[in-house]
């Protein structure tokens, strides 16, 4: 309070005393009670408040929560007490899913697109007009282009209801989740192909509890957030885990590492391929383990035998003794380390994979699989399938030329179709037009690398739909937004979790759907009427999940009679003597012999990943933990804890540019494209050759009147996408930035010598 | 009783902000600039003299022992009888609209008398109280707010909201000789005090020596809410107690004016 404001008081509370006293109060003290008493509700919060189970959505990880209602409004969502991951607990945005529903910027009613595509101007219409219109749509375009024409970008978890439309519908273009090609896709195949199981997918199945060692190479939990795994991780620190972190920037991980190495960036395969040497040569490894359950140690030895720790030192920019350091604290905790893939491993395209392949034979070689400690077996849960929300007939039309199945990249096909090929289809009709976009759960502006190419494909579309909750970019390049119910309006399948603690829940609607809205399964069966697809008969939700609780002998009523969640007892570990992988030698796959049949290394080699052009800085982009992707920039609670995000910028190179703490700057790229203002956080906390920013800011809606143009956008400054050879998946670091401050181009100083080993990267315009 | 305090255990912290938007929601705090019970500030990375740091810094009310914010309430003052919830014991005190409960330790608001000045947030070294004027009423400019710590919740056997939700168990609430609390006050944990900021906050920080060396010197006051200022305060809260018993009105409008004299001549220097 200012001194202007204390004095107005002041003389307000003269006049008052004045009166007071006048009117013979006397003894009833000077200051009568509020009588606006409105806004002073006892103390009570959320007590006394009606409580519903469900399963929050404000990420994929989707933590079990208690909903708390009070006349009839959320007013709060904490964690169900009786969850094995979180208990009580919730992050912040599972805390601020209640803003999420009150949203004044939601998509309250079926919208048609009147100005041009990416401008934002709508009609609102009506549900029975905006299903006509795309029916009509999907059926012309299969009509006249065939049905591999019609494709869907699809994430989270009510996506699947309109993935069957697609299918029915007999296009192979569905399961195109660019989640996969943009994040989890190489950790994905490296350790399906190293251990005959997915440890690493949607969930990640990684024993950090129980941990003496642990290896983080960029992966930041902590500003990563997915509650269970922080717990883990802080709970493997807590019982004397040691830490080592692998990464350029100083992260919230590597304030807690025993040993922080930051190395230079695109060098990581380097250092972990000399790990691998160093282990063998020095006898570190799990002699009974490796001579019992791998194949190819032999090849590997071999393969990896040039590469010595002094050379990784200069590769990676790192002191030999820090790097020795840390294998041999890592060997010493064997079997007992983790080694954890990460999230978002899409970064230098080249390499992504080798470098996955890489941590899964470290994590072999010390013997850490199915050990406490280790990666770990998940536990199947059963569940049922609900027949009657899908439909009848989904068998997919063969293409001539299949984009899924004849796709430049082998192993794509496990997956689906590739993000960049249905978006290169689009664009050069190749192997044939793709005409009509379906879009659920997915920014595809802000999601998928160079949002340039993006938007020109999405204007050679004939039609272009999607779900959405937020009138955000994917909404203002729709024909027709269909307006989804929040994950606090609606029924879901039947969640499962197989990790060290299975359970199972299920999601219910916690109050009422507001507005014009409607759920993702009534959208798939409106839209499954009027296409005379057969199926979808279940006639609501509650039928939907009852039937896939039949299996698990659950019924809704019994399972919320419970506190809404079963768990089960996990088997997540396994005898070392009969522990069986399930690839095709039931042994783990030193050396990869499917990558090899399509002329791909069997064990992975370094490429060096080219270093900025002269001038530039490399752009590098992580998680916040108070925001999801895109999606929670705009949320009244989360904006207000992190409304911008802030450029890192390495303390020696801000001197020698001129560049303070907090002034804001304008990033140009290798290509020419400029980002929004952003401000600059000075910090010796990062390499002088790498900048970094949160993920997911800068929106260029208007619609998202809070979020719109706050910070910068990551997404268009990467107009430079290497893509990885197994699967496609697209690079988001291979970018360079330089800074603009005031209209001048500033040019970055390279501060660190590069070896003559690295290339640099060749700009058009550098 | 020992009075409650909090711990907040920056080794397990990992800055998720968790604690902040759980107390939003729960006491409906409105979103507005300064509006808050509690806090993250991101700290770092930044060097210190046991390496880099890159931390956080959770703050919330500190329930002094000496609060600066309970001298200076100009309200009122009324008899005011306090139980202690565990042994009954009661205990009647005169208090303005701000007070410390003598069995808890909390520093709490009686919102109802609250004059809404803004004395006790201007004399809070931390910052840890707002007012809101929008809930102004016919005898006050708005109302103060700051953390509880959750009194309601814990009279009603509940964790305070930040607690509970804290998604790492990085916050440990209790009273002092709560083993759990007990066991981080021996083992070193930290309260934000400086030469001139002695006013015993019952919130103590817990972590590696580089982690609490930056928290220190980024968040510890170096110096008391500026005197003058308190001084007037005192003056005024003095005008309200003289009032209750009796004085005549020239004296009243004497004091209220000597308030205003200084308080404009202040103004007019700085």
């Amino acid at each position: 309070m200012n001194r202007r404001h204390f004095l107005k008081i002041s003389a307000a509370t003269a006049a008052a005393m004045a009166s007071a006293s006048m009117s013979g109060t006397k003894g009833e003290g000077l200051f009568r009670p509020a009588t606006a008493q409105a806004a002073l509700a006892p103390e009570t919060g959320s007590m006394g408040a009606k409580e519903i189970t469900s399963v929050c959505e404000m990420c994929f990880w989707r933590c079990p929560i208690v909903a708390k209602v009070k006349n009839g409004k959320l007013v709060k969502i904490e964690g169900n007490p009786k969850s094995p991951v979180n208990g009580q607990r919730v992050c912040a945005r599972g805390n601020s899913g209640v803003q999420l529903l009150y949203d004044p910027d939601r998509v309250k009613t079926p919208l048609k697109r009147v100005g041009a595509r990416g401008e934002g101007k709508w009609a609102k219409i009506s549900w029975d007009e905006a299903l006509d219109e795309v029916a009509y749509n999907m059926q012309k375009v299969k009509k006249k282009y065939g049905p591999h024409a019609l494709a869907y970008f699809d994430h989270g978890a009510s996506a699947e209801f309109m993935r069957g439309i697609f299918k029915a519908m007999g296009t192979e273009n569905y399961t195109s989740e660019p989640a996969f090609f943009q994040c989890v896709g190489p950790p994905a195949l490296a350790y399906l192909k190293t251990f005959g199981y997915v440890t690493t997918g949607t969930r990640q199945y990684n024993d950090m509890g129980n941990a003496k060692a642990m290896l983080l190479v960029a992966s930041h939990i902590g500003e990563n957030v997915h509650v269970s795994h922080v717990r883990e991780f802080i709970e493997g620190l807590e019982n004397g885990a040691k830490l080592v972190v692998v990464d350029p920037r100083f992260s919230a991980a590597a304030n807690k590492a025993h040993i922080y190495l930051p190395i230079r960036p695109g060098t990581d395969t380097a250092l972990m391929l000399a790990w691998i040497n160093y282990v063998i040569k020095k006898n570190l490894y799990n002699k009974d383990f490796v001579a019992n359950h791998c194949d190819g140690f032999d090849t590997l030895k071999d393969a990896v035998s040039e590469y010595s720790l002094e050379w990784a030192a200069k590769i990676c920019d790192l002191k030999l003794v820090d790097m020795q350091e840390a294998i041999e604290l890592l060997a010493k905790a064997a079997p007992h380390v983790n080694i954890h893939p990460g999230r978002h491993a899409t970064w230098y395209g080249k390499g992504d994979l080798g470098r996955h392949q890489s941590y899964a034979i470290l994590t072999a070689l010390f013997g850490a699989v199915g050990v406490p400690g280790g990666i770990y077996f998940p536990t199947p849960v059963k569940k049922g399938h609900a027949e009657c929300a899908e439909p009848e007939d989904a068998e997919t039309a063969d293409a001539e030329t299949s984009m899924k199945d004849d796709s430049p990249y082998p192993f794509s096909y496990i997956f689906g179709t590739t993000t960049r090929s249905i978006i290169k289809a689009i664009l050069t009709k190749d192997p044939y037009p793709v005409k009509l976009l379906g879009v659920n759960g997915v920014n595809i502006i802000q999601t998928i690398p160079d949002p340039y190419t993006t938007m020109k494909a999405i204007k050679e579309l004939d039609f272009i739909f999607c779900e959405e909750m937020m009138a955000g970019e994917t909404a203002i390049w729709s024909d027709i937004v269909l307006p989804d119910t929040v994950y606090l309006e609606r029924y879901d399948g039947v969640y499962t979790y197989e990790g060290l603690t299975p359970y199972l829940t299920v999601r219910q609607p916690v109050v009422d759907p507001m507005f014009n809205v409607r759920s993702p399964y009534q959208i798939a069966k409106g839209l499954a009427e009027r296409l005379g697809i057969e199926g979808y008969s279940c006639e609501s939700e509650e039928e939907l999940v009852n039937e896939e609780l039949k299996k698990a002998n659950l019924t809704l009523e019994s399972l919320n009679k419970q506190g809404g969640i079963v768990v089960y007892e996990g088997k997540p570990y396994r005898d070392p003597k009969t522990v069986k992988f399930s690839t095709e030698s039931g042994k783990v796959q030193l050396a990869v012999e499917d990558f090899e049949d399509e002329d791909l290394d069997p064990i992975p080699k370094y490429e060096p990943t080219p270093a900025p052009p002269k001038g530039y800085t490399r752009l590098v982009y992580g998680r916040a933990p108070m925001h999801t992707f895109t999606r929670t920039m705009n949320n009244l609670w989360l904006h207000n804890e992190m409304p911008e995000n802030k450029l890192w910028l390495n303390d020696k190179v801000a001197a020698k540019l001129g560049i303070k703490n907090d002034e804001e700057v304008i990033l140009e790229n290798q290509d020419g494209k400029r980002s929004n203002p952003i401000k600059v956080l000075v910090t010796p906390g990062i390499r002088p050759d790498v900048v970094f920013m949160y993920h997911g800011f800068g929106s260029k809606s208007k619609h998202l009147t809070r979020a719109y143009g706050k910070g910068a956008a990551d997404g268009f400054l990467m107009t430079n996408v290497v893509e990885d050879r197994f699967i496609g998946a697209d690079s988001k670091r291979t970018n360079f930035v330089r800074i603009i401050k005031n209209n001048r181009v500033l040019n970055i100083p390279e501060l660190a010598a590069l070896p003559r080993e690295i290339p640099r990267y060749n700009s058009r315009l550098a | 009783m020992e009075q409650y305090a909090m711990v907040i255990d920056l080794n397990r912290c990992v800055g998720c902000h968790a604690c902040a938007v759980a107390c939003r929601a729960e006491w409906q705090i409105p979103v507005k600039d300064g509006f808050r019970r509690n806090w993250v500030r991101r700290l770092g990375p930044a060097r210190t003299n046991s390496g880099m740091s890159y931390t956080f810094y959770p703050g919330l009310c500190n329930h002094c022992d000496s609060p600066p914010c309970v001298d200076v309430c100009p309200a009122d003052t009324v008899k005011k009888t306090f139980t202690c919830k565990e042994t009954g014991q009661t205990k009647v005190m005169e208090v303005a609209a701000t007070y410390k409960d003598p069995f808890t330790g909390a520093v709490l608001i009686d919102k109802e008398r609250c004059l809404g000045c803004g004395a006790c947030a201007d004399a809070c070294p931390y910052g840890a109280r707002y007012v809101n004027p929008d809930l102004a009423d016919d005898n006050s400019e708005g109302k103060a707010d700051k953390c509880t710590f959750c009194m309601p919740r814990v009279e009603a056997g509940l964790q305070p909201a930040c607690v509970q939700t804290c998604i790492s168990d990085a916050r440990i609430f209790g009273r002092k000789d709560d083993p759990e609390v007990a066991k981080y006050l021996k083992n070193g944990a930290k309260r934000l005090e400086s030469a001139h900021v002695k006013i015993g906050p019952n919130v103590y920080y817990y972590g590696k020596a580089k982690d609490l060396e930056l928290l220190d010197r980024l968040e510890t006051p170096q110096e008391m809410p500026e005197a003058s200022l308190i001084g007037k305060r005192a003056l005024f809260a003095r005008v309200g107690k003289t009032i209750k018993k009796g004085v005549g009105i020239a004296g009243i409008m004497g004091l209220a004016g000597s308030v205003l004299g200084s308080g404009e001549g202040d103004d007019s220097e700085g």
